[in-house]
């Protein structure tokens, strides 16, 4: 599937791991699709599926994020550098209702809540992991 | 070798970086780039085409460090080789320095692919992990927390571990800290116990 560029959504994203991994990651699983890997392009969407949502609920922080479940794919762009990476959905997250209101700024323009998270990989094709969270558009 | 930006944006980083690597030029004045920074790094050279990788990512732990060279076994079996240049930011717990890299250390490494098979890295960032936790303990030096099925404790660092409560500025005071609460953690894996030393806990609602 071709990585798009209508607007899907906005906001911040996280980075997360998956799959065979060291550390304390190597727990993590292959996520909600049994396929996510921390070294391939991909990232967990808060409504993956109706069980998804029922855990994430972005609704309670106002962001009414639209179902694109296992193999959807996104193109995910820095909202300041204009860095992108085409990411396929592997995983349900991030529990946005735990942090509404969040913001994460760049050149004084923020974006609020959490709505995507990325692995490794992804991340850090458009961001430093240590800075932990980015604001970024969504296309599809 | 001395490398110059000019005034269209300079040279590419990553044609930097690989320059670099063939040539094991000693790198003056990196500022020249902006700055050694993962942040800026590759910002401004945006994906053309999403099908063709812009970056090679290397994920493993470290097996062997030899001259600049790190030898890297991915969690898949595979193996990877990453070279460090003068313009490779290092991340480990703080940004640092290569000499800061230990065989045994978890790696995540983005970089540019050389005709030798090497990556020549232009972020490293060493035992770093980003975990969804809840906190099962608090003492005055550490925190026990679990990740999934997994428990673990983490270090409390003084003049490093900064707390963010429900989306709030950063802040040392970590007395608001409460058994139970689910809490994202950004810190540095310590392979040899298996514990975390914690940069930034960030609590929700």
């Amino acid at each position: 599937m071709a990585c798009g560029s209508k607007s899907l959504w906005a906001g911040e994203t996280s980075w997360f791991c998956c799959g065979s991994a060291w550390g304390p990651c190597g727990s993590a699983g292959g996520g909600a699709c049994g396929n996510c890997r921390s070294s391939a392009n991909h990232g967990a969407w808060p409504n993956a599926s109706q069980a998804c949502w029922d855990i994430t609920r972005p609704d309670l922080c106002g962001e009414n994020i639209p179902r694109r479940g296992c193999g959807a794919v996104m193109n995910v762009r820095h909202q300041c550098s204009g860095a992108t990476v085409c990411i396929t959905i592997t995983d349900c997250g991030p529990r946005t209702k735990s942090w509404c209101g969040e913001a994460t700024c760049c050149n004084g323009v923020c974006r609020t809540n959490r709505v995507l998270d990325l692995t490794p990989a992804a991340f850090s094709a458009i961001g430093n992991l240590s800075s932990g969270k980015l604001p970024v558009y969504i296309y599809e | 070798m001395t490398y110059r930006q000019n005034d269209s944006g300079g040279l590419g980083r990553r044609r930097f970086l690989t320059t670099a690597a063939l040539s094991g030029a000693t790198i003056v004045g990196a500022t020249a780039l902006g700055g050694i920074d993962a942040d800026a790094a590759f910002a401004s050279e945006p994906s053309l085409d999403p099908a063709i990788p812009k970056s090679s990512f290397v994920e493993g732990r470290i097996t062997g460090i030899t001259g600049s060279v790190l030898q890297v076994a991915g969690s898949y079996g595979d193996h990877a080789r990453v070279q460090m240049t003068n313009a490779t930011s290092v991340w480990k717990v703080r940004p640092t320095t290569a000499a800061e890299i230990e065989v045994g250390d978890g790696l995540y490494a983005r970089g540019v692919p050389m005709p030798d098979g090497t990556v020549a890295a232009d972020a490293v960032w060493v035992n770093i992990v980003n975990l969804d936790t809840t906190i099962r303990g608090i003492a005055k030096n550490r925190l026990h927390l679990s990740h999934g099925q997994h428990e673990f404790v983490g270090h409390v660092l003084p003049d490093t571990t900064n707390a963010s409560y429900a989306g709030r500025a950063l802040t040392s005071d970590l007395s608001r800290l409460r058994i139970g609460q689910s809490a994202q953690v950004l810190g540095a894996w310590r392979p040899s116990d298996d514990s975390v030393d914690v940069v930034r806990i960030s609590v929700g609602h």
